[in-house]
């Protein structure tokens, strides 16, 4: 294992050596010159509307987090920033140059559902307050400039608000909301937190890709929009947006051709500062492991509530009645036909949209569902494998009908089953790495929260593939385990 | 013991029903080996499977030692527990070991210990000589072996009657006797059974009765010596003879001579008989229904082969011709109007054994098979 993991590691280092080496420098100073080039910017922000007005830039759309990688790895030549952002992650220290800024200049708010005008004009008021006492210039230059100490800062003076409920729909990006040691911190977070602690609320913060922001605020999946949302007439025709509470432009950022090349270490070193940037810096470990946790959790779940459903489901369907297995035969094919990514989105924003169960539930069921329907037809087969004379060899000795059920059809149906459910369980569990789309925090989400901090995405992505290829062969060999036992038919 | 009663079985086909059982009617006692014979397709199985409700009859009566079991309260699986059956394709429960498929029910149904149970498995597999396969899973035995096994699974119930479902016909024929003799062993011993098979000389030297089903009834019943030796009504001696049959339905002397010569050719093929006797029959056919019958109405030309006899009969019969005012005309005589020397005639009685005319216009020409 450890020698194919070290292959692996070596044969992909080399692959991502030769693919940033030897570009041209070249510096953009306004928007016109980036014509011809590929400009990375974040979905459905106002960036992306504005750049998409210039129909010779090849856009590419990514999430927020993927922007600097793609940079870092060349897949983008430039990328789109707010300057805060910039200035306050030190991107200039970190193999990137700005090359003009200024752009947009705009300003951002909170968002709120067009009917919670009441809450909305009780942010205001605090707002108000706030850049009254001064607080907020301190607390906005704080930030800016010296985020780490600042997040110290805010956690030793101040205890966390309590009250009524309140969820907070974000998008990580520091140092407007990022993780420090496992708990959210930045501007905006303080920011809120402050604002609760005096008008008694208790946040709960739930992270949502950027595009999703305003459906699950209509979809009551949150209360507030804090995501830097930049004030525009298009979206304040969907949403109420509170006074502004900072103001911000873009800047154009690509590689720094200065910048000493990272493949110049030897192998070994490479891998020890992958390992103290991504895993032990801001014990970033922690959270991989509560993905790691949450990946499980849902997989078991999942598997436990999807052959529950398919033996239901089979059950049904072998009935002789026409209506009801017709009934569960198209309903198994309805939710086949439909991708389970699609399927899990349903689920959270049209089935589950208006109850406020948890992101891991929907999953669950979702998968449930799905793979409740790939098991009925799976059982199905199994079953109908049994010959007709079988069942009517067990009816004849007397056996009633569960008993021929039990003791004879099951065990060999069981045969036929077995090694395909092996490989299904296998890809249940890999595609559990969707639930990031419903601000569900397991393996993959928390491996794209390390990328969007350390701008490394070869190294998080490499170690989820391995230990979703552990997960995959754990579970296969308890599988293999339960199949040698299914076919160890001399049973004295 | 069983009492069958006016039973009837209608299989609601998608289309139109089919009805394989009419009104079937008999009794079986206690010791009595029923065999029941019969073409394909006549109900044979479908009345086994009915007697322990693996079909459920449509109407009439079954009743077991006087109890009704189409009673909507009667225990099926309790009568099921009294009545084994060997199925045609031996049925063992293929995940099991051979010993395992004989102790699973008595163990489950009859709570016997597991040892008790393996003891009489044992003593079984010995009667039925597979006591040195008790380990082997069914895939691993020939067909005879697994009929065997069969028949041991069904005796660890210790039924009051078995019924056998066609028990040889998904065998080789090298295998067919092993498991006739462990039937013929049973029935020394005194077991009531029911068997559906097409084995003729099993079933006439094994059974105390025979039932000869035909068109979804018991069409005639009795010992073997009475239905092989002595069979009553028509479609029984057709079974019996194994008679295969051609027939030619003709309108007018106008008929496809050549299209019937072809036809006889490959009957004659298909059974053997020779390119003599396919020359014979076509001479006899052609100058009998060239030159002897008047052809005062439509005629029917039958040739009927006896697979147990050898014996070829050909049929030629003149229908009545209409006669006036809507009333049916007689027949005359075909044979007495000729001339004792008229030629075709003696053509006719060179090639065959033996001409008559039982009824008027009826001619009956034998001819014996070289095969014998």
């Amino acid at each position: 294992m450890k020698r194919t993991v070290h292959l692996l590691l070596l044969t992909l280092s080399f692959l991502a050596a030769s693919c940033s080496a030897g570009q041209e420098p070249f510096l953009p100073s306004s928007v016109e010159e980036l014509a011809g080039h590929t400009v990375a910017v974040p979905e459905g922000s106002t960036t992306d509307l504005f750049l998409s007005q210039y129909k010779n830039i090849d856009l590419m759309r990514i999430g927020l987090g993927e922007m600097a990688v793609a940079v870092k790895n060349g897949r983008a030549e430039f990328a789109m920033v707010q300057e805060t952002q910039f200035d306050a992650t030190r991107m200039q220290d970190k193999g990137f140059r700005k090359c003009f800024s200024g752009l947009l200049k705009g300003v951002a708010a909170l968002g709120f559902r067009k009917e919670d005008t009441l809450l909305c004009a009780r942010f205001n008021a605090f707002l108000q307050e706030f850049i009254d006492s001064g607080e907020h210039e301190r607390w906005y230059r704080g930030w800016t400039t010296n985020p780490d100490s600042m997040a110290v800062a805010v956690r030793q003076n101040t205890a966390p608000p309590e009250g009524e409920a309140l969820v907070v729909g974000i998008t990580l990006a520091f140092p407007f909301i990022y993780l420090k040691d496992e708990e959210l911190s930045g501007l905006e977070v303080d920011m809120m937190d402050r604002f609760c602690r005096q008008a008694g609320f208790k946040p709960e913060y739930c992270i949502i890709d950027f595009p999703a922001m305003i459906p699950a605020l209509h979809t009551h999946k949150t209360d507030i929009l804090l995501s830097h949302m930049q004030v525009t007439p298009e979206r304040a025709k969907q949403i109420l947006f509170s006074d502004p509470y900072f103001e911000g432009s873009i800047c154009c950022y690509g590689r720094d051709p200065d910048a000493g090349s990272l493949s110049k270490r030897s192998l070994s070193q490479t891998v020890i500062n992958s390992v103290r940037t991504n895993l032990i810096e801001e014990n970033y470990w922690k959270i991989l492991l509560g993905g790691l946790l949450v990946t499980l959790e849902i997989s078991c779940f999942s598997i436990l509530l999807s052959v529950l459903l398919g033996a239901i489901f089979c059950f049904f369907r072998m009935r002789r009645s026409s209506l009801v297995s017709g009934f569960t035969k198209v309903l198994a094919e309805t939710v086949q036909g439909i991708p389970v990514l699609v399927v899990l989105m349903i689920m959270c924003y049209v089935v589950f949209a208006r109850s406020d169960i948890s992101g891991v539930l929907v999953a669950i069921f979702s998968f449930g569902l799905f793979y409740g329907a790939v098991f009925c037809e799976l059982f199905r087969a199994g079953m109908l494998s049994v010959d007709r004379g079988q069942w009517e060899a067990g009816a004849a000795l007397g056996l009633g009908k569960f008993q021929v059920f039990r003791l004879i059809a099951f065990p060999q149906a069981l045969r036929q089953i077995v090694p395909v459910f092996k490989g299904d369980v296998v890809s249940l569990i890999k595609s559990t790495a969707i639930v990031g789309y419903v601000a569900v925090m397991d393996l993959t989400n928390a491996s794209n929260v390390i990328r969007a901090r350390t701008f490394d995405s070869f190294f998080p992505l490499i170690l989820i593939s391995i230990i979703y290829i552990i997960l995959s062969r754990l579970i296969g060999s308890a599988l293999n385990a339960l199949e040698r036992r299914v076919n160890m038919t001399k049973q004295q | 013991m069983i009492s069958v009663k006016h039973l009837s079985k209608v299989f609601p086909n998608s289309g139109q029903p089919l009805t394989v059982l009419r009104d079937v009617n008999c009794e079986i006692s206690k010791g009595e080996v029923i065999s029941i014979i019969g073409p394909s397709g006549t109900g044979k199985s479908t009345l086994l499977r009915c007697l322990n409700r693996l079909e459920e009859p449509t109407g009439g009566q079954i009743e077991i030692d006087g109890e009704d079991i189409l009673a909507r309260d009667a225990d099926v699986n309790k009568l099921r527990r009294k009545m084994g059956m060997v199925f045609q394709n031996f049925n063992l429960f293929a995940h099991l070991t051979i010993l395992d498929n004989i102790t699973l029910c008595p163990r489950t149904l009859l709570g016997e210990s597991p040892e008790a149970a393996k003891a009489r498995a044992f003593e079984l597999l010995q009667l039925v000589g597979l006591r040195d396969k008790a380990g082997s899973l069914p895939g691993e035995l020939s067909g005879g072996q697994k009929q065997r096994a069969a028949i041991a699974r069904c005796l660890a119930m210790n039924p009051e009657i078995i019924l056998f479902d066609e028990p040889t016909s998904a065998l080789d024929p090298t295998m067919v006797s092993e498991v006739l003799a462990v039937i013929r062993q049973l029935a020394a011993q005194g077991m009531t059974m029911a068997i559906v098979s097409h084995e003729m000389d099993f079933v006439r030297s094994i059974s105390s009765r025979i039932f000869f089903m035909y068109d979804g009834v018991i069409y005639e019943e009795g010992t073997p010596e009475q239905i092989f030796e002595h069979p009553q009504r028509p479609a029984t001696v057709t079974f019996i003879n194994k008679i295969r049959t051609l027939d030619f339905n003709l309108a007018d002397r106008n008929f496809d001579l050549y299209g019937m010569f072809g036809r006889i050719e490959s009957f004659c093929k298909k059974y053997g008989l020779g390119d003599k006797m396919f020359l014979n029959l076509e001479h006899v056919a052609e100058e009998i229904l060239m030159q002897i019958v008047p052809f005062t109405g439509p005629v029917s030309l039958t040739i009927d082969y006896s697979e147990k006899t050898y014996k070829i009969t050909m049929t030629i019969v003149q229908a009545t011709p209409k006669g006036q005012g809507g009333q049916a005309g007689t027949v005359d005589s075909i044979l007495d109007k000729l001339p004792e020397n008229f030629l075709p005639l003696t053509i006719v009685r060179g090639f065959c054994s033996s001409l008559s005319e039982p009824l008027p216009g009826q001619l009956r020409v034998e001819f014996d098979s070289e095969k014998r």
